[in-house]
């Protein structure tokens, strides 16, 4: 599966980023095309500027994901002239891909509270509480 | 599922968009337009690596893998040339005899009629019976094929279900054709006569000139005729001005309106295909029988196209109801007993899309055996090279071992041992597909050994290329499964540590285990191989009641000539004398036809003073004219009275000779046959024929059935033959035959020459010796054995070679323990017993499994034993003889690695390694 994953470009200064934990870098794609059509260049831009430039995402897996998710037929993909006149080719979600987006934000939202339950109990007790 | 859904240079665009993309808005922040370039480019990262991994995901990759394997098979093949020869021309012999065999089936057995639509096309009949046969015996249980001219009329007039139905002769018309201008030859040539929608019935039009139209049979057309492509070529040299000209076909003017398309042939797959396509409404004049004009005489196939949509089980319903009220008007079937036949009558509606298939019905038997027999020799041959392969798997096991440890998958291995297989059966078809091409045209030479101009095309099509192709790769797989599987299992470690000392494994017990399935096999062969040969010999040197030595048959026909029934008599005086005139001729015999030509007549043979047969009752006799010399001229013995003499002319007392089986038949309480009468057609003629001689039976339709019933008149003596005022084609020899002191070179050209001297318009038609004409007889079975024993000494061969390999690759890799033995004071003898007795013990366990599978095949399959003649499947002579055939070849395979076991060095052996 590593070409599947996500993974944080090795460069220098780059050390207070993340790696992306597998399978998350579609989730990602997805979630970006949620607003509309967009290319490959936008979308890396867009989860970068989202996360506050905490995630840079690695454009070799970030094409490789798009392809992948465009064989599952999620994304659909055409030839475009973006608004400052160049050509380049567009993504947008198709019906499939958004049930999957629903589906994978549910998925995230349980890890992530297991994730917290495991790793501040206390805080997750409290959280019940209140 | 190699298609490809997007290309590596749409990718290679999109990265390239990118990187504008991304330059683009560096530059807007603020930056040069050298440094957003880089910059964009360093943040992309390796492009090389993104575009490496876009291409890993895609589906051609598989294909390009594939590409790879079968390069590095090719490579690993020619580092062992002399292993990639051997199987290369295995699986060449194999695959080959299969695709020639192949090839037949495909073109006799599965191709239709090269016509518009043959599957809209449909056969009324479902048997061939030929050719002139009246109607209340021509039925197979009730089941009609062949009809009267008015019965065809009526059932094409009677449904609409049908687009067309065309009627064809089911015999072929015997023509003289000459061209009208000049002093053009005449050629002897085939007609068929068709009725008028025949062309439209099969869709074809015509190469040059018209087709023949229903206006051209009805009656009082102009008389015309279509030429047929081959002979247009063959005889007129493709003369265009041959078409609109002027023939004479049995001396009367025919016109030729068109020639066929190249590729037609008519409506059946046949060794002489028709010159000439004549309309129905001149067979009274051209043809002898003047069947059209009778009502009761079948002579006729139908063949139909069938309107869409048309249910054939209630069409075929239809047709038998229309069947049975056009034959109820038949005095034959107002009798009682004519009654409860046309009750039974009916027509079974068949496929049309190979039009008369009688080839395809003749043949099938045998070419589906030949088949089998050849796929039993590529399953050898499979075993073989299966053997070579585990043999070449182990040698290669450091090689392997070495891949697997460096980290290559036990998949990965497997599909490259796999490639290989496939790789060499594809070698080995190719080259295949060159020997069936080769051996096709041999076979088709066997079989039709009187093709004139056949239309079976042997030249390799695509279905013929599939099928080598389908075979190969069957066959890579079968023989590359088991090898690639056991080098698999390999433990790397085992191998790396050198563990060549171990004799046994589980590749020796496979090794093992296929020689003995080839042993099995080739006894299987070797059986049928055996019995196929017996049964031969048996029909070849049986008595068939007859001299062939020294004996020429000439075929003639003076209704060609036009000759009247009144000249016959000093016509067949003339022959006599002029060729007894002949230096070497002994005797000079007339007749209708001799003996295995292929040609017979029958009648009902009512005797005088016994009961009617019933009609439907098998009571047909074979009848033949002979003239006075005839009995001597083809050496058939004289029993009891006399032959016939010129004394017995047409309107002398009538006279005939009968053979034993007639006797025995016909006066079945030991009543002498002598001086007793009978007659033919009704039982009014009994007294017709006075029982004047009888004489031996001889067998005239088939060497394998017992002979028939038949009885012989002079050559002009009528009686009742035909109708009163109809001409009686009986009276007109067929056939004479030359008994020669001694055969002469050229006495064919003399033959002719005196024929021709007699008559410049008689033509020798077919010229051949008395023992050829025997022999062609034979000549499908010949071929049959010939093959099943090529076949068997083919697998023989396979089979001795693979024992020969398991026996001497266990002996090299024995050659330690074996130097040990002999150190340790084992004698070469017994060194050589022990290798020996492996090896017979294999041929003895595959002879048991092959000697009841044999026997089985024999009892079981129909096609087996039709072709065998007085031989039973438990012949222990043909067992006997397989049994040491392949015992002689066993030793010899096992004494060779034997012999090389013992001479072993022992000192020399524990050094090794």
């Amino acid at each position: 599966m590593g070409e599947y994953s996500g993974r944080m470009a090795t460069q220098e200064k780059l050390d207070d980023r993340i790696a992306l934990l597998q399978g998350t870098l579609d989730l990602l794609i997805l979630k970006t095309l949620v607003l509309g059509s967009c290319h490959g260049q936008g979308v890396a831009r867009l989860i970068q500027r989202q996360s506050e430039e905490v995630f840079l995402v690695d454009h070799g897996s970030l094409y490789v994901a798009l392809q992948r998710l465009e064989d599952k037929k999620w994304i659909s993909a055409k030839w475009g002239v973006s608004e400052n006149n160049r050509k380049a080719r567009f993504y947008s979600l198709t019906a499939k891909g958004r049930e999957q987006l629903v589906e994978k934000i549910g998925e995230w939202r349980r890890l992530t509270r297991a994730m917290g339950l495991i790793l501040e109990p206390a805080n997750g007790l409290q959280a019940e509480e209140a | 599922m190699f298609r490809r859904k997007r290309s590596a240079e749409d990718f290679a665009e999109e990265i390239k968009a990118h990187l504008e993309l991304e330059a683009d808005e560096l530059r807007h922040e603020g930056l040069s337009d050298g440094e957003a370039r880089r910059k964009a480019k360093s943040e992309f990262g390796n492009v090389g690596a993104a575009r490496e991994r876009f291409y890993m995901k895609d589906r051609w990759v598989g294909l390009d893998r594939l590409f790879r394997d079968v390069r590095f098979a090719l490579r690993s093949l020619s580092k062992s040339p002399g292993f990639a020869a051997t199987a290369i021309l295995t699986l060449a012999l194999g695959i080959g005899a299969n695709t020639a065999i192949f090839t037949l089936v495909h073109a006799i057995l599965l191709r239709s009629l090269p016509v518009v639509d043959p599957k809209a096309l449909v056969r009324v009949g479902d048997h061939e019976d030929c050719c002139i046969l009246n109607e209340s015996a021509s039925s197979r249980e009730g089941s009609y094929s062949i009809f009267p001219y008015e019965t065809y009329k009526y059932l094409r007039d009677h449904t609409p279900e049908l687009e067309q139905l065309a009627a064809v002769q089911s015999g072929g018309a015997d023509l003289s054709a000459r061209q009208a201008v000049g002093n053009a030859m005449s050629h002897s040539s085939r007609g068929e006569f068709v009725s008028g929608n025949y062309f439209q019935t099969f869709g074809m039009r015509s190469l040059a000139g018209r087709t023949l139209m229903p206006t051209d049979d009805a009656d009082g057309a102009a008389p015309v005729a279509m030429l047929s492509y081959q002979a247009w070529q063959r005889d007129y040299a493709g003369d265009p001005s041959v078409i609109g000209s002027s023939f004479f076909m049995n001396t009367h003017p025919v016109t030729i309106i068109g020639v066929t398309p190249e590729a037609f042939y008519g409506d059946r797959l046949s060794e002489v295909p028709p010159d000439f396509y004549l309309p129905i409404s001149q067979e009274p004049v051209l043809g002898f029988y003047s069947a059209r004009n009778k009502t009761d005489l079948g002579w006729l196939f139908l063949v139909g196209r069938v309107k869409p949509g048309v249910a054939m089980g209630s069409l075929q319903e239809k047709m038998s109801g229309l069947l049975r009220q056009s034959l109820g008007e038949l005095k034959d079937f107002q009798t009682v007993h004519g009654r409860e036949l046309l009750a039974k009558a009916h027509v079974v509606l068949t496929p049309g899309g190979q039009g008369v298939a009688n080839m395809q019905h003749r043949t099938q038997s045998s070419l589906y055996l030949l088949l089998g027999l050849a796929g039993l020799v590529l399953l050898i041959a499979c075993a073989n090279i299966a053997n070579l392969m585990l043999v070449r798997g182990i040698a290669r096991r450091a090689e392997t071992s070495i891949r697997m440890a460096l980290g290559a998958a036990r998949v990965r291995i497997v599909r490259q041992m796999l490639t290989e297989s496939v790789v060499l059966a594809c070698l080995g078809g190719m080259a295949g597909l060159l020997l069936a091409y080769a051996g096709a045209k041999v076979l088709l030479g066997l079989m039709f050994t009187q093709a004139t101009a056949m239309p079976v095309d042997v030249a390799p099509s695509l279905p013929v290329i599939g099928f080598a192709f389908a075979v190969s790769l069957l066959t890579g797989l079968i023989f590359g499964v088991a090898p690639a599987w056991i080098s698999s299992k390999e433990q790397p470690a085992n191998a790396m540590r050198g563990a060549n000392r171990s004799t046994r494994d589980g590749s020796s017990l496979l090794q093992r285990s296929l020689v003995i399935l080839q042993t099995a096999l080739s006894v299987v062969l070797l059986i049928g191989a055996g019995l196929l040969g017996k049964s031969l010999n048996k029909l070849q040197h049986q008595n068939l009641g007859l001299e062939a030595e020294n004996r020429v048959i000439v075929d003639m026909n003076p209704l060609k000539a036009g000759y009247k029934p009144e000249q016959l008599q000093g016509l067949y005086q003339q022959i006599e004398d002029e060729f007894h005139a002949m230096p070497g001729v002994e005797h000079v015999g007339l007749t209708l036809y001799t003996p295995l030509n292929g040609d017979t007549w029958s009648f009902y043979a009512y005797v005088q003073g016994q009961r009617a047969p019933d009609p439907g009752q098998d009571a047909d006799t074979l009848f033949n004219r002979a003239s006075p010399d005839y009995f001597k001229a083809v050496g058939q013995q004289v029993l009891r009275g006399r032959t016939f003499t010129p004394a017995d002319t047409a309107t002398a007392p009538g006279v005939a000779v009968v053979n034993q089986a007639f006797v025995k038949r016909l006066f079945k309480h030991g009543e002498d046959p002598l001086g007793k009468r009978f007659g033919v057609i009704d039982i009014k003629n009994s007294g017709d024929f006075e029982i004047v001689g009888v004489v031996e039976d001889t067998k005239y339709q088939s060497a394998r059935d017992q002979p028939e019933a038949m009885f012989f008149a002079p050559m002009l003596q009528s009686a009742h033959m035909s109708p009163p005022k109809d001409l009686d084609s009986s009276l007109y020899a067929g056939q004479f035959v030359l008994h020669m002191k001694a055969m002469t070179p050229g006495l064919e050209e003399q033959v002719r020459k005196t024929l021709a001297s007699i008559d410049p318009n008689l033509s020798v038609d077919h010229y051949q010796t008395f023992k050829k004409q025997i022999e062609e007889s034979f000549s499908g079975e010949r071929m049959i054995a010939r093959l099943t024993l090529l076949f068997g000494v083919l697998a023989l061969v396979l089979a001795a070679v693979g024992l020969y390999g398991v026996t001497a690759y266990g002996v090299q890799r024995r050659t330690q323990e074996i130097g040990i033995r002999m150190a340790l004071g084992s004698s070469r003898g017994s060194v050589v017993g022990s290798v020996l007795r492996g090896a017979m013990l294999q041929t003895a366990i595959g002879l048991v499994i092959g000697i009841p599978v044999a026997l089985l095949c024999v009892r079981t399959i129909k096609s087996v034993q039709s072709q065998l003649y007085e031989v039973v499947g438990l012949d222990a002579g043909v067992i006997a003889a397989a049994v040491c055939t392949l015992a002689l070849a066993a030793c010899i395979a096992g004494i060779i690695p034997a012999r090389r076991a013992a001479s072993i060095d022992p000192a020399k052996a524990l050094r090794t390694e």
